[in-house]
């Protein structure tokens, strides 16, 4: 005999068709009630609140000072008309499908009907588009601004090579603000040395305010006893220790000795990085810094920092997958149902552990990260224990689902051969167990390595660490080195964990 | 050889398996076991070697009670007591030398075989139980890779590497093609008639039993309904047949030739 689908007996309307369709039309959702479709109603009701909701929102953030309802919207309206006035539409088209809709409901039997859902779809998808701030014409015309940071990000070797140079560098010292007491005297002058006189000897820095730039003293640097004819860069070091290239304009500000080594230049105080709160007298220091001659090749520091870092991060993601290896076995077994099914006291334990693993594993690395650099501060420490934690859960998991599937056939076989227990667990549990062990384990490990990239960026050290200061110094060559070093290792270390884990599987 | 008196099985939720059940096997018997599905044939069967306590009754194995036995006895006398599975409970991902060679766990030291080292005796006498099943040129091989008669006769094997006197088998053709059967059944005759191994095993079909049983006992509910010799089981008709399985037998053809009855 086959079974029939039965159709299910649909109890009658309450209310005509019109009738459900002008209730729609004031309470929206209302008209579906009467029509003994509450749930749907409900979900047409909830839907209509929800994108009003939302779009009074995005109105409130277009027009923050205005004050009512009717002014907000009016200028929200001014300011994005597309969009204020298609939503309004939109809205308006979704009060009239509902009633439309309860009164299709009584009309037709029940059927059909997700015309209005589709219109609701749009809604939120517009709404989305809004509240993302996608905004594709940004993305396409800004790529020619980001291009020169991609690029070095992209092929950053430059950086990985240093030369050794020889440099020829005098300063002068400039105080800023300018005081009562007398400004940092001229250098003193000597035969063969270089050196630099700066006029004046105290200024005021290049500062900000709102958008317009108030620019900062005008400073007139002599420079006598350099090599003759040299490009000479001019550098500025703050008493932060903060030091880069003046610009001018935008571009680096440099100066041609002339060919008795000498050269005289107008420069512009820079902008001031130093915080406006800090107090005293601030020496800063403007150096011309001339490249004499250009040694050999070696590994640049930055190169260096970024293999110490990978290498780092590689000994981080293993060590947390060794400690959670050596953790989350005992506690697999407390989650592995099959185990625990014994009395109701070992079943609260297991729903116990469950839970907690849950709980662990439903929270990222990255902010496990958070809380570890809390108790044992930054470094390869709290990225080491906060990966520990999350494999922990991870593997517990992984683990006690695969003592679950175990197969109890070959338990019994052995032990019926007259085999001990211990042999019973050597020949008949081990071998169902070490291939899903080995493979989650390298599968875990692959994420830590991975992870550990990453959780630098937040405190873990590694080199995320050191990427993420490189990024913050806007190095883009030092940081795509560190980008490339993630890169290669992932890249490497997919291959190696599918490798594997395909031999055990 | 053995003596089951009054053998009773319930089970923790109440179900009573077995009841009162006694019977007596002699040596080099081929003794069948039908009953309909649920009728405690595996019940039965684990009980004689204790993969399952009886509640109540005794098992007497060459003068000694199993029932009773500790550990150290239940030890030798399972080493002496084959046994044949209807999912034949291979270690899937063990060799299956591997698998051969863990029918000899209870014979030697409990502690080196933990690594799997066996004597090189003991791998000889691998070798020649897979020849005798003949399937010498599969023994590297991972035990899921080879077909399910093959892992019957994998399991016969590992059951041969006991020495036993007794096999036990539990449908072992049940989840194998009906021609497949009889080369299982085959085997299983071949070491009952030439090993002198007494063979006690469940199975469905009839054409299978009036082939190989040289008696029959029939269990249903838990309690044996049915006695028959060689002679009573080559004139079984099926209504008889029927009449142990209830009336949802029907027949099905099996095999090339004969016609059995079947569930
Ligand atoms: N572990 C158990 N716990 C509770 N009841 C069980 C258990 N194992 C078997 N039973 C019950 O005991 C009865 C006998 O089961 P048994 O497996 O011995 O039957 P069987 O004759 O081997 O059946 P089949 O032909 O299906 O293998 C059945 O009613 C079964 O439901
Ligand atoms: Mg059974």
């Amino acid at each position: 005999m086959t079974m029939r689908r039965t159709q299910k007996e649909i109890p009658p309307s309450f209310v005509s068709a019109p009738v459900a369709g002008v209730a729609s039309l004031i309470v929206p959702g209302l008209g579906q009630a009467l029509a003994r479709q509450l749930w749907r109603g409900l979900l047409l009701l909830a839907s209509l609140a929800t994108s009003i909701g939302l779009f009074l929102w995005r109105v409130g953030d277009l027009a923050p000072h205005e004050v009512g309802l009717v002014a907000k919207y009016l200028k929200a309206f001014d300011r994005r008309e597309l969009f204020v006035g298609l939503f309004t539409l939109g809205i308006v088209i979704l009060w009239l499908g509902i009633a439309w809709d309860a009164y299709k409901q009584v009309k037709t039997d029940h059927k059909g009907g997700a015309g209005v859902f589709f219109i609701v779809l749009a809604l939120l998808f517009a709404l989305g588009w809004q509240v993302g701030e996608i905004d594709l014409y940004k993305m396409i015309t800004e790529i020619p601004d980001a291009w020169g940071p991609i690029q070095r990000i992209a092929w950053p070797w430059e950086a990985a090579i240093d030369r050794d140079i020889e440099m020829i560098v005098a300063g002068a010292e400039i105080l800023s603000p300018c005081d009562e007491l007398p400004p940092p005297a001229a250098p003193v002058e000597m035969p063969d040395e270089p050196y630099v006189v700066a006029d004046p000897t105290c200024g005021d820095l290049t500062t900000r305010e709102g958008v317009t730039e108030i620019p900062g003293t005008q400073i007139t640097l002599i420079g006598r006893n350099f090599a003759p004819n040299t490009e000479t860069p001019i550098y500025w070091a703050d008493p932060l220790g903060n030091e880069f290239r003046l610009r001018s304009e935008g571009a680096y500000l440099s100066v041609m000795t002339d060919e008795n080594g000498a050269f005289e230049i107008t420069i512009t105080m820079p902008y001031r990085l130093i915080p406006p709160s800090s107090e005293g007298r601030q020496i800063h220091i403007v150096e011309a810094r001339q490249i004499a001659s250009v040694g050999g090749a070696h590994a640049s520091t930055e190169l260096m920092q970024c293999i110490e870092g990978i290498v780092e991060s590689i000994i981080m993601g293993m060590m947390a997958t060794l400690f959670g290896i050596v953790f989350s076995i005992p506690i697999s077994f407390l989650a592995a149902r099959n185990l625990m099914s014994g009395s109701t006291v070992t079943m609260a334990v297991y729903y116990a552990t469950r839970m907690v693993l849950n709980i662990i594993r439903s929270i990222e690395p990255l902010i496990w990260v958070l809380v570890a650099v809390m108790v044992v501060g930054l470094g390869p420490f709290a990225g080491i224990l906060a990966l520990t934690v999350h494999s922990i859960a991870a593997l517990a998991k992984l683990y006690s689902e695969s003592i679950e599937s175990i197969d109890p056939g070959p338990i019994e076989a052995i032990h019926a051969t007259g085999a001990t227990r211990l042999q019973t667990i050597m020949f008949a549990v081990v071998p169902q167990m070490i291939p899903p062990f080995v493979s989650f384990s390298i599968y875990r490990w692959d994420i830590n390595v991975r992870m550990s990239t990453v959780i630098g960026l937040v405190g873990g050290g590694g080199i995320g660490l050191v990427l993420i200061q490189y990024i913050r110094l806007l190095d883009y060559r030092s940081a795509g080195i560190a980008v490339w070093f993630i890169a290669i290792t992932v890249a490497i270390l997919d291959y190696v964990s599918a490798e594997i884990r395909q031999r055990f599987v | 050889m053995l003596e089951i008196k009054n053998l009773t099985k319930v089970y923790g939720d109440g179900t009573v398996a077995l009841h009162n059940v006694s019977f007596d096997v002699e040596p080099g018997e081929f003794l069948i076991i039908i009953g309909l599905s649920g009728s405690g044939k595996s019940t039965l069967l684990r009980c004689i070697n204790r993969l399952i306590d009886p509640t109540e009754g005794q098992i007497i194995w060459d003068g000694v009670d199993i029932t009773a036995a500790d550990p150290q006895q239940l030890r030798t006398i399972r080493r002496q007591i084959g046994m044949v599975f209807q999912h034949f409970n291979l270690v899937k991902r063990s060799p299956v030398l591997t698998n051969v060679l863990s029918g000899r766990l209870g014979y030697v030291n409990p502690w080196s075989s933990v690594l799997h080292r066996f004597p090189p005796s003991d791998r000889k006498m691998a070798m020649a139980a897979l020849e005798r099943v003949g399937i010498t040129d599969q023994a590297y091989k991972r035990a899921d890779e080879l077909s399910g008669g093959q892992q019957q006769r994998v399991g016969i094997a590992r059951a041969l590497m006991q020495q036993p006197k007794m096999i036990l088998a539990d449908e072992p053709v049940a989840s194998l093609d009906p021609v497949l059967a009889h080369s299982i059944l085959n085997h299983l005759e071949n070491l009952n008639q030439e090993e002198k191994i007494t063979v006690l095993c469940s199975l469905h079909y009839l054409d299978l039993i009036q082939r190989y049983a040289t008696r029959v006992i029939g269990l249903r509910g838990g309690e044996i309904v049915y006695r028959g010799d060689r002679k009573a089981i080559r004139s079984m008709t099926d209504e008889e047949f029927k009449e142990i399985y209830g009336e949802e037998a029907e027949r099905v053809s099996v095999g090339p030739h004969d016609g059995g009855v079947s569930l």
